[in-house]
């Protein structure tokens, strides 16, 4: 009995042989014909290529962000993507990041103010509680989904170059998106309720900064901690949901005793949530102190975070 | 003045391994708990040291393509990684003049979700271009990973070697001045192989510099003018292919020394093998004007002279030699008695020469095994691996089985022959 190959086995080796043949020719006649290459990098344009220098870091730290602007444009990149897969492969696409505070909103409505009475400054319940859940809804986000991004990403760690940073800071800035659209919901229950807002609203985009820098500083702690101690990815959705507590989301601030106020604020998300009614619902008093404890201990938490990370940054690729 | 593109001067890296590692806060806590309740200030916990790269130093000029060969474990990937500047040495120094490309794993950082077109400005603001170097090379990448039909699927429907394509071609027009690469030649089927070689040809051309670690000498010898040879974490050997690779292979089969037996034989015979009736004490491999040699063109021919050691008279010793493909494949064999030679039997040392008829086997590295059995292939006296060569050719390689010869061809047409016919393409063969 003879062995017989069939007809496609024929056919796959014809093809390879027939495209290998093209290639080879190709590289035969460019090896026997060497044309005069131009060279791209003669001395003269060599001086100024930068040198780059690689060896053991010896400062206790380093804050040069310069080579994060130098890859901006990986991180719009990866922003994009965070953007674009949320959410792929769903019916209803980009409405769930609206519908997610929305429900959240309902719950409360119902359950704290209808069942148990929580009061809401006058304001009524589900517009208070929208205005506070909406910067809530983006920290949350930002925290839970960058605390563990260095990981989820770890493999760009392990074998591409760029400043780590990026990572953490594609994760806050993402959200930001849907934070845009359920602001739109926002708009329109306070069209329904008639709230006009006062000229305080000017002020919104610095309180919309400051939970931007807030989210910043402590993803950059927790992304950091989490390439070591995985523990901390399992720590943070209970951690967001003590932090929401911690803050007046669902409850005033008037609720708090007066001589707590100061402790209470230096969790900056208080600043946060007040300043948003305020600005928006034209909400009577605004305690600047507990804005300013609040915004010192953002700028702490992200100077802290910086240097935290950029210590950490170097053996991420190794401890990944 | 030339200022090197890579300079690297005493560059080490050091990891620690084993249970100083701990990875959970809980690990660290008891950790630390039982160091303040050791009664004894005992000394810390010995951290399991290991140099994956020690002490290397070499300079690389502009436009060099230099390989980078070792065994596993040799810091062959350590050392790409610290010039690609994803981790940082221990000690010592590298100065990188250029733009760095490195290419560590190809289709890193691909998302599965998104579209063949959004995967390519994705991955190719991972490897470091800008959205407008993508918009302009764009079609040409397309072209390159010939998946155009498919640009607007989902990669996770992609075969894998669609996704290796897709993602290859949009790193083959990073075109960097320095380009680091790891191991990603072996990948895609033989066509798109030859189309990356293809490609690493122009950049050469353009006078970049290219470091590729690999572990496929067909492709270090067909790109590089250069290799370096690290075992341990050290610079072993830095010379031209042709001296480094087979030292390298030599290592590699022969591990501890030449002359070993086969691993198939050794439950079959004596384990000493002082102890064997007959045991091979040399064997060189020469050209046919008795040059030691240790590479051949397709189509040479190839002389082994072998020593041998005889305890006892065997009369009915059959020697075998056998080429056995890098791969394990067993090529050929020659027997002396299938020959209708007669090996003098000797009590004491004897020496026979063999040549090869033109060699007809494909581009690898063949190693030649020394067997002796009796006329009937039914007792083994000894085997023993004599050592290795090189077969090149620049068109044959194992993709094409284990040999090539020519066939006769003829052909008959009915109808009207096309007068243009008999210019066809004369593909030559050497």
């Amino acid at each position: 009995m003879h062995r017989v190959l069939g007809p496609e086995s024929f056919e796959g080796l014809t093809r390879d042989l027939h495209s290998e043949r093209k290639v080879f020719d190709r590289l035969a006649t460019s090896a026997a014909s060497p044309s005069p290459v131009p060279k791209l990098h003669s001395p003269g344009v060599r001086a100024t290529v930068p040198m780059v220098v690689i060896q053991p870091s010896k400062r206790f730290f380093n804050l040069d962000l310069r080579p994060i602007w130098e890859y901006r444009e990986l991180l719009y990149f990866l922003v994009w993507r965070d953007i674009k897969v949320r959410y792929k492969q769903t019916i209803i696409g980009a409405a769930w990041a609206i519908c997610q505070p929305l429900l959240t909103m309902m719950i409360f409505a119902v359950i704290f103010g209808r069942f148990a009475k929580i009061p809401s400054d006058g304001i009524p319940y589900p517009i208070f509680a929208f205005a506070g859940l909406l910067p809530w809804t983006y920290f949350s986000q930002s925290i839970s989904r960058s605390g563990i991004s260095l990981v989820t990403d770890s493999n760009l760690i392990r074998k591409i170059y760029f400043p780590r940073m990026i990572i953490p800071a594609a994760s806050v800035i993402a959200p930001v998106v849907d934070f845009a659209l359920s602001f739109l919901i926002l708009l329109v229950m306070m069209a329904w309720y008639r709230v006009v807002p006062g000229r305080a609203v000017v002020m919104l985009p610095l309180f919309v900064l400051l939970a931007i820098v807030a989210a910043l500083g402590v993803s950059l702690w927790l992304s950091a901690l989490n390439v070591r101690y995985r523990d901390v990815g399992h720590a943070i959705p209970f951690l967001v949901q003590f932090w929401m507590y911690a803050s007046p989301i669902v409850y005033p601030l008037s609720l708090i005793p007066q001589r707590w106020r100061a402790l209470y604020s230096l969790n900056p998300m208080v600043g946060v949530a007040e300043g948003f009614r305020w600005g928006l619902l034209g909400k009577q008093s605004l305690g600047f102190d507990s804005i300013a404890i609040g915004a010192s201990v953002a700028l702490f938490l992200l100077l802290s975070g910086l240097v935290f990370f950029k210590r950490m940054e170097r053996v991420f690729a190794d401890i990944v | 003045m030339n200022t090197p593109a890579i300079r690297a001067i005493h560059l080490a890296k050091e990891y620690k391994i084993g249970e100083a590692q701990h990875n959970t806060l809980r690990d660290q806590i008891t950790a630390r708990v039982k160091t303040i309740f050791r009664r004894s200030p005992s000394p810390k916990p010995e951290h399991q040291k290991f140099w994956a790269l020690n002490d290397v130093s070499f300079e690389i000029e502009n436009g060099e393509m230099v390989g980078i060969i070792g065994h596993n474990g040799a810091g062959k990937s350590t050392l790409l990684k610290v010039l690609s500047r994803i981790t940082e040495p221990s000690k010592g120094r590298a100065e990188i003049h250029g733009r760095v490309g490195s290419l560590l794993e190809v289709g890193t950082g691909f998302h599965f979700e998104l579209t063949g077109r959004e995967n390519i400005y994705l991955y190719g603001a991972i490897l470091g271009m800008g959205r407008v170097e993508i918009d302009r090379k764009f079609d040409k990448i397309v072209a390159f990973s010939e998946l155009e039909q498919f640009l607007d699927t989902p990669v996770k429907h992609y075969s894998s070697g669609m996704y290796v394509r897709l993602a290859f071609a949009v790193a083959a027009h990073l075109d960097p001045e320095i380009l680091l690469i790891d191991e990603v030649l072996s990948v895609g089927d033989l066509a798109f192989q030859q189309k990356c070689m293809q490609q690493a040809q122009s950049l050469r051309e353009s006078n970049a510099t290219v470091i590729v670690v690999s572990h496929n000498m067909f492709s270090i010898k067909a790109m590089c003018d250069r290799v370096l040879y690290l075992s341990h974490g050290k610079v072993l050997a830095d010379g031209p292919p042709e001296q480094v690779i087979p030292m390298y292979e030599e290592a590699m089969l022969g591990g501890k020394g030449a002359l070993d037996t086969p691993r198939w034989a050794q439950a079959k015979l004596e384990s000493d093998p002082a102890r064997r009736p007959v045991i091979i004490t040399d064997m060189q491999i020469l050209d046919p004007s008795g040059q030691p040699r240790k590479m051949f063109d397709f189509g040479e021919r190839v002389k082994l002279r072998v020593k041998y050691e005889m305890r006892q008279f065997l009369r009915d010793a059959n020697f075998v030699v056998a080429l056995i493909r890098a791969d394990g494949v067993g090529c050929c064999n020659y027997s002396s008695n299938l020959d209708g030679f007669k090996i003098p039997p000797v009590s004491g040392e004897g020496e026979f020469e063999l040549l090869l008829p033109p060699l007809k086997l494909v581009a690898d590295l063949y190693s030649v095994h020394i067997i002796v059995w009796d006329s009937r292939f039914e007792q083994l006296y000894g085997a023993q691996i004599g050592g290795s060569f090189h077969v090149r050719h620049q068109l044959f390689s194992n993709q094409f089985g284990v040999f090539h010869e020519q066939g006769e061809w003829s052909a008959r047409t009915v109808g009207q022959a096309d007068a243009g016919a008999n210019a066809s393409i004369k593909v030559g063969i050497s």
